[in-house]
């Protein structure tokens, strides 16, 4: 049972990443940073509970801040770059957030031993889950709670007035300014919503796997995050939770088959999914 | 003070292959208007299947090798080309984007796989020849690397500007609908681009490993990433201007690896792109033309 | 109402515009004329702030338009139709009139939070209002991108409209349409006019622009070479000659 415990856990975190880069999909923009901001969240959080005693709930939150605020200073540089510069762009920053980690020491002595971030190593014993008895079922339910709540946030979102001018602004620039759309408040703002997401994505995610290192944070997870909204679609939610459920499922099945050939497996997936649906499982509204 | 010299010079002469690469993401992006994540990974792999020749042929010469990575490379970008630009109708550019990135893990793996992880050892030439000017060294092995990667330069460029298949190739970049209306197969020359780059990648990833002595997967990441630098510096669609950002961003790197150390070196030159993306998004050399 | 003052658009040595005099009055449907090339659609896009003027004003109800970003344009009051329709093609007829709801007055009129994240009903009427005035109340839910050409430009026109405008640039809206759809469509802008809509009609089907203007201006190479009434344009030589080169008797 701890099995699908730990699967469902998986699936949770990784939606929250996939959401985070699904909101700023839809404004057109393609971002490689989403991992970075996942990573910002993820230290924050585990310096917060660990270093500072901080409980849980409120170190999201600043997981959350944490994220909105560097996705927000990411925001305005971005509106500059276009198109698939903005790719190459935002999957620098990425790595440059994961290089800060590989460099980054900061430790504290607590009894006889230190904890905190320390380069290379990572950061151990982020412990608040099992220090405070929780199950593995409660830690799953809990991670779910921010993941329904986040679906919840984005399916409002879309189906307010803000959700159609993110995806005019993602369609055409030129007319979404035409006709008043003010395009650095739209894109910045859903930059740091997905920021935030991603933020609490990575809190979570430092303290179910109680070690974070920098090689978590790289290339491969910037790639999932971008992944699960374009395999998925962007016509709702559902479309990315598919898409983490989709991936996430076959890795771990094939896990059991394949052995460890299981990213090899990924690469195949995405290279096939892209060939047989271009516009992804729940892609835009059919054209007639 | 020499030796920030030397270190600029090694850096340049090294940086001749990340012009290579940035030559082959840019040359994609001016005729497709795409990016093709997959490329570096691409040349490494070409210059771990030059190993295949070894294991036929134990005592080859280098040489060899190297034409087996060039070959490999090729083959390679054709079966990029296949498996991400030739199905998938090019009004998806999410779609193509992302499988290039499948490509990219799929090669990745593929190769960390057959080499169980283990880093490979790669023939170099003239590694053991020094040029010296007094305390000043070039090394010959680089200066083959240099020799090397500015012949596949001149090469490419009298391919772009000699040839009808050049010719045709730049044409599709400036206007691929006009250029079909004249006959051009839009298809054979995108897949020719693809091959061409291939090949050159399989060089620059023989070249890599030849200069630094082993090829390890975990090459390939970084690869793409100041690949991509290179690219964006030099202005995406740009020749001439990977090739200098190329060597721009070797001797850089080279330099700050000198005083800063190999840890923080790559993060110095993601600042450089920033700075580039600040006040030069165009790049060096902004593309000419280009549409809408 | 609008007051282009020596107003020049130049691209590296082309001279889009050149140095023009405009002056539209409130209430007045004014058009613009000219061949190809002339810079119909560079004064537009100006007009709009796409392009900053090489050199010139703008004056929009007596303010200097200088620096005023497309967004804060519209809101002052000028709206704009595209010459090559540029729907929101993904979203329904409905959300593309929705997301153009970007007037002054309906900023003041609703808070932050009810004008984003809010519902429809607050705007429910208004838009069927548009939908009614432009006859695609039937087709609101429909994909922007699924409609009919005609319905296309309707929709374009009628978006047009949703952000309130006092000014309103029309960009060739006649092209490609037979002479039924002409008529309807002028029907319309004089409707508009109606309203209290000011209009600059930039257009090359003369069936519409001699029906429905007060005042025209034609353009040729940048320039303004001649202006008056319909009557007094046709009979013009200098835009017989523009338009048909050399002497015609």
């Amino acid at each position: 049972m701890d099995f699908y415990f730990g699967l469902v856990q998986i699936i949770g975190v990784h939606t929250l990443l996939g959401l985070s880069a699904y909101i700023v999909l839809l404004t057109g923009q393609v971002s490689l940073a989403q991992a970075g901001f996942f990573a910002v969240g993820a230290y924050a959080a585990g310096m917060l509970t660990v270093l500072a005693g901080w409980h849980l709930v409120p170190a999201l939150g600043a997981s959350a801040v944490c994220g909105a605020g560097v996705a927000c200073a990411v925001g305005f540089p971005a509106l500059r770059i276009k198109g698939l510069m903005l790719v190459i762009a935002t999957l620098a920053f990425g790595e440059g957030v994961r290089l800060f980690f590989f460099n980054f020491d900061y430790q504290v002595a607590r009894g006889d031993i230190k904890v905190g971030p320390l380069g290379g190593e990572g950061f151990r014993q982020i412990r608040f889950f099992p220090e405070h008895g929780w199950t593995t079922g409660e830690v799953m339910l809990f991670i779910w709670v921010f993941v329904v709540a986040a679906m919840a946030l984005l399916w409002w979102f879309d189906r307010s007035r803000y959700g159609s001018v993110l995806r005019a602004v993602g369609e055409d620039e030129l007319a979404a300014q035409s006709v008043g759309i003010n395009l650095t408040a739209v894109k910045v703002s859903a930059m740091t919503v997905g920021g935030a997401i991603a933020g609490v994505g990575g809190g979570i995610y430092a303290h179910y796997t109680t070690h974070i290192e920098h090689t978590s944070f790289n290339i491969l997870l910037a790639t999932f995050a971008i992944a699960y909204p374009i395999v998925g679609g962007l016509r709702n939610v559902f479309g990315t939770l598919l898409a983490v459920i989709f991936v996430q499922a076959f890795l771990i099945e094939g896990l059991r088959f394949l052995g460890d050939w299981r990213n090899l497996l990924f690469g195949a997936l995405i290279v096939l999914a892209m060939n047989l649906r271009p516009s992804g499982f729940l892609g835009a509204r059919r054209r007639a | 003070m020499l030796d920030f010299f030397q270190s600029v010079s090694d850096g340049v002469l090294f940086g001749a292959t990340y012009a290579l690469i940035g030559i082959g993401f840019t040359l994609v992006f001016g005729v497709m208007h795409k990016l093709n994540m997959a490329y570096a990974a691409a040349s490494v792999g070409g210059a771990y299947a030059g190993l295949l020749v070894l294991k036929v042929m134990s005592a080859a010469p280098p040489v060899l090798v190297f034409l087996g990575a060039f070959a490999a490379g090729g083959v390679l970008g054709w079966l990029v080309y296949l498996t991400c630009f030739h199905f998938i109708p090019l009004s998806s550019p999410l779609a193509t984007l992302m499988s290039t990135v499948g490509m990219l893990l799929l090669i990745d793996e593929i190769i960390v796989h057959v080499t169980e992880g283990m880093p490979q050892n790669y023939p170099a030439m003239f590694d053991d020849v020094m040029l010296r000017a007094g305390d000043f060294t070039m090394r010959g092995d680089l200066l083959l690397v240099f020799g090397v990667a500015v012949l596949c330069m001149v090469a490419l460029m009298l391919l772009l500007y000699r040839t009808r298949l050049g010719l045709a190739t730049r044409a599709v970049s400036q206007q691929p609908v006009a250029a079909r209306l004249c006959g051009i197969r839009l298809e054979q020359v995108n897949a020719t681009t693809f091959i061409i780059t291939g090949l050159l990648g399989g060089i620059a990833g023989a070249l890599i490993g030849a200069s630094v002595g082993t090829l390890s997967p975990l090459l390939t990441t970084p690869l793409t990433v100041k690949g991509l630098i290179v690219t964006v510096i030099g202005g995406l669609g740009s020749v001439p201007g990977a090739i200098v950002a190329g060597l721009l961003v070797g001797g850089f790197e080279n330099v700050l690896q000198l005083y800063r150390g190999v840890t923080e070196r790559d993060l110095y030159v993601m600042l450089l792109l920033f700075v580039f993306l600040t006040f030069r998004p165009d790049g060096i050399f902004a593309p000419k033309g280009g549409r809408d | 109402m609008l007051e282009l003052q020596a107003l020049s658009r130049h691209f590296g040595g082309v001279r889009a515009v050149d140095g023009l005099d405009l002056n539209v009055r409130e209430g007045q449907i004014f058009g613009l004329i000219g061949p190809n090339g002339s810079g119909k659609s560079t004064t537009v896009n100006v007009i709009t702030g796409l392009f900053p003027p090489t050199t010139g004003k703008i004056l929009f109800r007596g303010e200097d338009l200088a620096g005023l970003p497309t967004h804060r344009r519209l809101r002052a009051g000028i709206a704009r139709t595209f010459q090559n329709i540029r729907l929101f093609g993904q979203l329904s007829v409905w959300q593309n009139l929705w997301v153009a709801q970007n007037s002054a007055e309906d900023q003041a009129r609703q808070g932050f939070f009810a004008r984003w994240l809010g519902g429809q009903r607050g705007v429910r009427a208004e838009i069927a209002q548009l939908l009614e005035f432009s006859g695609l109340a039937h087709r609101q839910d429909e994909l922007a991108a699924n409609l009919a050409f005609g319905e296309q430009r309707r929709l374009e026109l009628a978006r047009a409209m949703a952000a309130k405008p006092k000014l309103l640039l029309l960009d060739e809206p006649a092209a490609g349409m037979n002479s039924e759809e002409i008529g309807q469509l002028r029907e319309r802008i004089l409707k508009l006019r109606e309203r209290g809509v000011t209009i600059l009609l930039v257009e090359h089907v003369m069936e519409l622009v001699m029906g429905v203007t007060d005042r025209i201006a034609v353009l040729n190479f940048g320039q303004k070479i001649a202006e008056g009434t319909p009557a007094e344009i046709q009979a013009h030589p200098a835009v017989r000659k523009a338009y048909l080169g050399g002497d015609t008797a």
